[in-house]
């Protein structure tokens, strides 16, 4: 008879109807059996519940006619898949809308809270139907929707209702979207929902074979032990099988008939078995029209319920039966078997049961842990209360108003956005040309070397920015380059000058110059020492003859002058004739001497010159001759000059200030340049 | 700055646009309403100038109207652009403190008090230990959790951590081999930066020694620009290459993986803005001047992923915001407007 939903191994196999009756009988407004999960130990999960509130529409596609119980069954059934749907999103379109199903917005608040309670996952320990197993205690919450919810976590559930956190996934939606369906509510946006808001007032849990089963209403009931029991008995003494329902409901009709509670039982096993029970149904019994307790005057229904199910009972439990089966077909889980991107909701490592899970024929939410069981392994288990605040986080936040397009009531806009098409032209083609990402890149590679620049270059005084080191190395190294520079062109610039003072010389790279060079000077060194052993040899000639020459003079004068004058003159030119020609030999043998005219004489001292000089005068030859001196190191403190017949004497005393003394050889020659030059 | 204080609105195609003086890029949503008008959204823009002086303004946003205005009086200089822009986050709880915050990136991490009427300089963060240099920041991220904490991330490839409250820094990591473009917090303690060495690396505070990589780049040293954590989904992260056109989605359990590679831009992606509250719609824009809004679906087809809904922008899109306090508006900014569009 099991759905083939869940796993109940361990539940009694018509739990559902049993969860019926209970929550039935006392007109309460849902029945939830929370199990240990048979995936994860520990952990209490919604293993079958039983809806029986405030309904807002009714869908009836069955062709059969269904009674009262049989809509509640088959309400709850219709909401378990509407659970299902809703967390399996991408599922195939049957299970999307399975032809029993519920479209969420025929769900009144009530209903969404039991569907939203599908979701939890409790701790033992935790939780109401957690700390009721562990105490092994039953609970009443009275004015749950008050409780905090350290104590009820799902007390804000049950306050507003699920409708103002509808599980809008959007695959879901947006295949409704055409439909019209207005499903978001932002938080602050409960509007005219608030009044028909679930407000589940009352909560009862207690342990029941290995699990919790929990019963809540809309009304507020007051802590009643005899309805647990009641309902326990019920549950606890309930046949197994499906016949023995005929049974329980046989006896039930017989029996008290104000025995809501527990209508499998007799009087006689109440008494026996449970005595507070039975004191509770001697109260009720004095007052059986009672509404005390808060047990809502049905009786009616109740009764025809009864009636109901004893006549029809043989055929009811075939139908039920019936409907079960056909249920359980309906109830498609065709979850996809490939991965997901799950929708789980992580939220400081908390789980969110809204998963879309992997395999078939499980509850959606054991899978949602085991898939994320890998991702919990280093986080916390968590609280109720964060359960249920990432619970409420997740409804709130997927339900974004994105998915409703223009469908969205409060919105007086409709978006910017337009759906995207393939083959939209794009008029990106000039962009094409440009850099990529340039303003982007200009931002993470450019400005950050604009503060780098920015440092040397910025006018505010940002304090103590000391970036001068970097342009002050820059400019030494830049003075050093400079000088460098500069010294190699003057070497150059001499090296030229040399160069065309040196004559044949074609080559002009530097070593060759400097060998021309030398061997010039060289040269001209033998040249001048050779000149200057002539040019003495010339001289003392030149000396000899001048002076015979004077004395020949002398002595024709002496003969007389008129007798002897044509016979002087003769031999005076005859003589000087041959003082010509000995002078012009002179004047061939040295060339570069100017006749008897120059004489120097330099004469030595330590670093004391005394140079005499003679050579013809011209136009400042001085100041020439001085030059020359100086550059020669010599420093004249003493000059004697006289000019006579054209040749002018001198007569210099000067010293020497250097290091090196210059050669006596070289003074002359330097003095016979300058005479030489006119 | 438009009209002195007139509002001044454009609508056109359902979008509102604000055309300011000088080219945007860094621009930042608040997530405190004005004290004047609970409605209005302050908006905080960033000029791109190539040149010392730049300015950020405050404009506030009217949902209700439809109209933008302008504050000239909120306004301030910066120098040299600002690399990102952001105000304070809520947090946990709502701040208590009575005048929101802004913080900018550039040469330093600066804060700015935004009052009504005028916007002060609060604390400059200035990490070096001499007076001078102090590398310029391409980014940082406010961690939403702990507001005290903001982690910034530098060109000389670390990323430093700062206690805002008490102004000092938390830590400093180095975290990649090169300049580090990109940061983003997870949880409370938990960060990731995206770096030129083209990688993602996650970082935990609890332990500096150790980093994750979720991801690099298929090109060796391609660098990644711009990293986006998916606040409602904290496995998923959003990336982008330098000169690509896809925006890559990893998940943060199956590393070097992507999970996602969302290829239908026409040109290259400039910004990434994960949905505030919906933890698989991601919003795109790119040199193609469209904005892209992609649903992440389970299964992805043969073809890839199709965006769902797209926008086309006069120019090339540089920036994109998409924030929790406005969730129905995505503010994008292209050359020199500002456009909300309604998402």
């Amino acid at each position: 008879m099991a759905t083939g939903v869940q796993n109940q191994e361990s539940v009694p196999k018509n739990l559902k109807k049993q969860l019926a009756l209970a929550v039935r009988d006392i007109q309460w407004g849902y029945a939830i059996f929370w199990s240990i999960s048979a995936r994860r130990p520990g952990v209490l999960e919604w293993a079958d519940g039983y809806y029986n509130g405030d309904i807002k529409t009714r869908k009836t596609v069955q062709a059969v006619e269904l009674n009262a119980d049989q809509l509640g069954l088959q309400r709850s059934e219709q909401l378990r898949e509407l659970y299902e749907s809703l967390s399996a999103g991408d599922s195939s379109p049957q299970a999307r809308r399975p032809s029993a199903a519920l479209s969420p917005e025929d769900l009144t608040d009530t209903e969404w809270y039991y569907l939203v309670c599908m979701s939890f996952v409790f701790n033992i320990g935790q939780g109401l139907p957690g700390r009721t197993l562990s105490s092994g205690q039953s609970i009443w919450l009275f004015n749950a929707h008050h409780a905090e919810s350290k104590v009820f976590s799902r007390s804000l559930l049950a306050k507003v209702g699920a409708c103002a956190l509808i599980l809008a996934k959007p695959i879901l939606v947006n295949t409704l979207r055409n439909d019209s369906l207005v499903y978001v509510f932002m938080a602050g946006n409960f509007g005219n929902r608030l009044s028909q808001s679930a407000s589940i007032q009352t909560v009862v849990c207690f342990p029941f074979s290995g699990g919790v089963i929990e019963l809540g209403v809309t009304d507020l009931v007051l802590e009643d032990l005899c309805l647990i029991q009641r309902i326990k008995t019920s549950f606890l003494d309930a046949p197994q099988t499906i016949g023995s329902n005929k049974s329980i409901l046989v006896a039930a009709r017989t029996g008290n008939d104000k025995d809501l509670a527990c209508p499998a039982l007799d009087p006689q096993i109440l008494d026996t078995k449970l005595s507070p029970l039975l004191d509770c149904e001697q109260l009720e019994m004095a007052s059986p029209n009672d509404s005390s307790d808060g047990f809502e005057p049905n009786h009616p229904a109740e009764d025809s319920f009864m009636i109901e199910g004893i006549n029809g009972g043989a055929s009811q439990v075939q139908s039920w039966q019936f409907m079960d089966e056909e249920f359980s077909n309906c109830v498609h889980h065709s979850l996809n078997s490939s991965d997901c991107i799950s929708q789980t909701f992580v939220d400081h490592g908390n789980v969110v049961p809204l998963c879309q899970g992997e395999k078939d024929n499980d509850n959606g939410l054991q899978d949602v842990e085991e898939c994320n069981k890998t991702k919990l392994t280093s986080l916390d288990l968590r609280s109720d209360d964060l359960h249920y605040q990432t619970v409420l986080s997740a409804l709130l936040k997927s339900s974004h108003q994105l998915i409703l397009g223009p469908h969205f009531r409060n919105s007086n806009q409709e978006s910017s956005f337009v759906s995207w098409k393939k083959n939209v032209l794009v008029k990106s083609q000039k962009a094409r040309d440009e850099t990529p990402q340039k303003l982007l890149k200009k931002i993470l590679f450019e400005v950050p070397q604009m503060h780098d620049k920015g440092l040397l270059e910025s006018p505010e005084d940002n304090g103590v920015r000391d970036a001068a080191w970097r342009p002050e190395a820059d400019e030494i190294c830049g003075n050093h380059v400079l000088s460098e520079r500069r010294r190699r062109e003057k070497i150059n610039e001499r090296f030229m000058i040399l160069k065309s003072l040196v004559p044949s010389n074609s080559k002009v790279d530097k070593v060759s110059i400097l060998d021309v060079t030398i061997e010039y000077l060289q040269d001209l060194e033998r040249r001048v020492e050779e000149l200057e052993s002539c040019r003495e040899l010339i001289e003392l000639e030149a000396r000899m003859k001048r002076k015979s020459q004077d004395h020949v003079e002398r002595t024709s004068d002496n003969y007389g002058n008129n007798k002897i004058t044509n016979g002087k003159k003769s031999s005076l030119s005859k003589r000087k004739a041959c003082d010509i020609d000995e002078a012009e030999q002179e004047i061939d043998y040295v060339i570069s001497k100017d006749g008897s005219t120059d004489n120097v004489t330099v004469s030595t001292n330590n670093k004391d010159f005394l140079i005499e000089f003679r050579c013809p005068f011209r136009e400042g030859i001085l100041l020439e001759i001085m030059d020359a001196l100086s550059i020669l190191n010599l420093d004249c403190h003493s000059v004697q000059s006289s000019t006579t017949e054209g040749i002018l004497s001198l007569t210099i005393k000067s010293k020497y200030k250097g290091s090196t003394v210059a050669k006596v050889g070289t003074i002359k020659q330097a003095l016979q340049r300058v005479a030489w030059k006119c | 700055m438009e009209n002195s204080t007139q509002e001044s609105h454009l609508r056109s195609d359902n979008s509102i646009s604000y055309e300011s003086p000088y080219p945007l890029y860094a621009m930042a949503l608040s997530s405190m309403p004005s004290r004047m008008n609970l409605n209005h959204q302050r908006i905080a823009l960033g000029s791109f100038i190539e040149d010392y002086p730049n300015r950020v303004d405050i404009i506030s946003f009217d949902p209700e109207t439809l109209s933008i205005k302008t504050h000239p009086t909120l306004s301030f200089d910066h120098p040299y652009p600002p690399t990102k822009l952001m105000f304070r986050p809520n947090g946990k709880s709502p701040s208590s403190s009575s005048s929101d915050l802004l913080a900018s990136s550039g040469d330093y991490l600066r804060l700015w008090e935004v009052r009504e009427t005028s916007i002060e300089p609060f604390s400059v963060f200035n990490n070096s230990k001499t007076s001078e240099f102090c590398a310029p920041l391409t980014s940082f991220d406010w961690n939403d959790v702990e507001p005290k904490r903001i982690g910034t991330s530098s060109i000389d490839t670390t990323c430093t951590i700062w206690d805002i409250e008490k102004g000092v820094v938390e830590t400093q990591l180095i975290a990649h081999d090169k300049e580090v473009y990109d940061i983003a917090w997870g949880e409370a303690k938990v960060f990731a930066s995206v770096s030129a060495d083209g990688s993602v690396r996650i970082f935990d505070l609890r332990d500096k020694e150790h980093s994750t990589i979720i991801y690099e780049s298929p090109q060796p040293d391609t660098p990644l620009l711009r990293l986006a954590w998916n606040k409602q989904d904290l496995r998923y992260m959003a990336t982008i290459l330098m000169d690509s056109n896809k925006v890559v989605i990893l998940d943060i359990r199956s590393p070097t993986m992507p999970v996602a590679e969302l290829e239908r831009h026409r040109a290259s992606v400039n910004a990434i803005a994960w949905a505030p509250l919906s933890c698989k719609h991601i919003c795109s824009a790119g040199d193609d001047t469209q904005a892209l809004i992609w649903e992440l679906p389970t299964v992805a087809g043969p073809n890839g992923i199709d965006p769902l809904s797209m926008y086309s922008a006069g120019s090339e899109i540089n920036q994109l915001q998409w924030s929790a306090a406005q969730p129905d508006w995505i503010a994008i900014a292209f050359s020199n407007k500002m456009q909300l569009l309604k998402v």
